[in-house]
């Protein structure tokens, strides 16, 4: 679904001013994409860690001898394990956290979700500021806020623009991305080859494994919402899983995204 | 794949071998480079600048400005990026594994730095065993209009992630190395360091049965 | 034609095997014949690794003593009277192996192209897949039973190697 840009180049300033930005942003400091879609995905194993972390801290104040055995049992693990907080392992466990500890299990989305609200509220800033034509921060009512998300947000962060957008003009919205770009290449590890899988409980299983991942993209779209004059009570956000449609499958991650975002007070603007 | 990216890839390592110190480092610097312009898909260095400053911050809420515990989560954090950056490395460069730390010293500096980064550090403080060096980030991509609080600037290395890529991406190929920083310009000093130590080669393992 | 291809690990492990010669087994899977990661072809993948790694540790030892300026001489290619097996290693350790009749020289770029595109692709940037398949000192030194078996990978392979098989 193509979006139409707020200003049409007709005149020749305005298409001088655009031009004038892309060499500035062509222009600036860059840095090796890959690298940064790599420090995002390390954000949820970290927030696994930083949980884990915080969870044995309590465990100190007991008697001397618990932690003593405590301390003993995790060495001899880590003896064992080559490197027990490596990033797919605390994956797999995280996914375990969420059947054996619900607490711990939310207290990692939330941080996830918390570090992409900040994301999302200063990359607002970040554009709000730059010199970009298209953009009208002054003018913007909650669809062109949610289409500022959706081409300039995602296409900064992800590479790529939202799919499709779809409201119901009453501040209900639906963004779905069908190859959310950060999970492209995860694929769930088995122990014996897929053939002799039952495929539906791999692929339940894998989108368990994935879960957590889509907490950053929720964050970024209530941070962006929340510096934009929505605060976060006022915004509902969940993602969900989506099929894709037939012509976007490829080798990709085998679903799509789709966030529903609900503004639960709708001023009269729109 | 072209037969031409091949045949160069093996010229690599034909050309390592033959040339000179002087011709090496040249190599290096033309590799990285060539590889930056036209084979990396790149973003605005701001947005990395914001993101990583976001993870810093929410480790300081999270674990209470325990400085010391937050430098150990920024190196870990590195060290699992960096255990498969050096996989993404290596594929892109065919770089062979180097015979002494002097060309693992230039080809950090010209050619990982470069194409990752997309800054060019120097090398300095070379200790007589020619086994441990300096890094100085004379600029530092993760530090733009970054100001640390006053506490933070006695304990907080900011940029300890580099240390964490570094230790694991030599540990992946047989080197087992001390990654620190020294100094930081955050924090202060005048220039911004990091200490590369060779503790030892690791031995390749022999499979059970042929020793 | 080819024949198998292999990864071992830096653990001497076999990390990957893929058969295409034998008639379907125990071991079925999607493409019809051959087989991935069986059992049965532990032995030889032990023997192979074994051969390939003494003839590498010999071929640098005369590397070393013939020339001072020798960075990394590796084994290329061994043939015999009936397959020719071609290899790369990469820097962290990594073999991938083909074994292959004589139609073709040179197999240097689709290994290259295996381990960039394919194996970087859906083992290294898989954040739900190790980096490293042994997990504890009892799993290394060629005792570990670890595979890829993700799908991705398999598919992707599969879909990389089905044009060059005969």
């Amino acid at each position: 679904m193509p979006h139409q840009r707020n200003s049409s180049i007709q005149n020749p300033e305005a298409l001088e001013r655009q031009r004038q930005y892309e060499l500035f942003q062509e222009s600036l400091p860059k840095v090796n994409a890959l690298v940064y879609q790599m420090l995002l995905n390390e954000i949820i194993p970290l927030s696994s860690h930083v949980e884990n972390q915080l969870q044995t801290i309590p465990m100190e104040e007991f008697s001397e001898d618990q932690t003593e055995s405590q301390l003993k049992d995790l060495s001899l693990e880590e003896k064992q394990v080559s490197n027990p907080s490596s990033s797919d392992q605390l994956i797999y466990k995280l996914s375990q956290l969420a059947d054996e500890d619900e607490n711990e299990f939310n207290n990692t989305l939330k941080r996830v979700r918390d570090i992409g609200i900040k994301l999302g509220t200063r990359l607002t800033n970040l554009l709000v500021f730059t010199n970009n034509v298209n953009l009208n921060f002054k003018e913007m009512d909650l669809l062109l806020i949610m289409k500022f998300i959706c081409r300039d947000v995602w296409k900064q962060i992800f590479g790529k623009q939202i799919d499709n957008l779809k409201t119901n003009h009453r501040g209900t919205f639906y963004l779905i991305d069908y190859d959310y770009a950060l999970i492209q290449d995860f694929c769930i590890e088995t122990n014996t080859i897929p053939s002799q899988l039952n495929e539906e409980v791999i692929t339940s299983k894998e989108l368990k494994l994935v879960e957590p991942f889509l907490e950053l993209p929720v964050g970024i779209i209530k941070g962006v919402l929340l510096s934009l004059g929505y605060p976060l009570e006022e915004v509902i956000c969940l993602a969900t899983f989506i099929d894709k449609p037939r012509e976007k499958i490829r080798n990709g991650f085998p679903k799509g995204i789709s966030f529903h975002v609900q503004i639960t007070k709708p001023n009269q603007q729109q | 794949m072209s037969k031409s990216r091949s045949s160069s890839l093996s010229a690599h390592a034909a050309a390592l071998s033959s040339k000179s110190t002087a011709n090496q480092s040249k190599f290096f610097k033309t590799l990285g480079e060539d590889i930056w312009k036209n084979k990396i898909e790149k973003i605005n260095a701001e947005l990395f600048v914001m993101t990583y400053g976001v993870i810093v911050q929410q480790l300081c809420q999270d674990l209470n400005n325990d400085y010391i515990k937050i430098n150990e989560n920024l190196f870990s954090m590195g060290y699992n990026i960096g255990v498969r950056l050096i996989e993404d490395f290596l594929a892109r460069t065919a770089l062979p594994r180097c015979p002494n730390m002097t060309m693992t010293s230039e080809v950090i500096s010209k050619v990982a730095f470069k194409i990752f980064l997309n800054i060019t550090p120097q090398i300095e403080n070379w200790n007589t065993n020619r086994d441990s060096f300096s890094i100085i980030l004379t600029e530092n991509p993760l530090t733009e209009f970054v100001e640390l609080p006053q506490d933070a600037m006695k304990q907080l290395w900011y940029s300890n992630i580099i240390c964490g890529v570094l230790k694991g991406a030599l540990e992946m190929v047989q080197l087992d190395c001390d990654v620190n920083f020294m100094t930081d310009v955050l924090r202060g000093d005048l220039t911004t360091e990091i200490k590369i130590k060779l503790n030892k080669i690791l031995k390749d393992e022999i499979p059970l049965g042929e020793d | 034609m080819i024949y198998s291809f292999w990864i071992f690990d830096r653990h001497c492990n076999c990390i990957f095997e893929r058969e295409w010669t034998l008639a379907n087994s125990n071991n079925t899977n999607a493409m019809g014949n051959g087989t991935i990661n069986s059992k049965q072809n532990d032995e030889v993948g032990k023997l192979l690794y074994g051969m390939i790694f003494s003839l590498n540790s010999v071929t640098q030892k005369l590397s070393s003593s013939l020339s001072e300026n020798q960075i990394n001489n590796n084994i290329r290619s061994i043939s015999t009277g009936k397959f020719r097996i071609h290899t790369m290693q990469t820097a962290t350790g990594l073999w991938f192996i083909l074994v292959t009749d004589f139609k073709q020289q040179n197999y240097s770029q689709v290994l290259q192209y295996i381990y960039s595109h394919i194996y970087v692709k859906y083992v290294v940037h898989n954040l739900l897949s190790p980096y490293d398949f042994a997990l504890n000192p009892k799993e290394q030194r060629g005792q570990g039973i670890k595979r890829i078996n993700n799908r991705h990978f398999i598919n992707s392979l599969e879909a990389f190697l089905q044009p060059m098989l005969t």
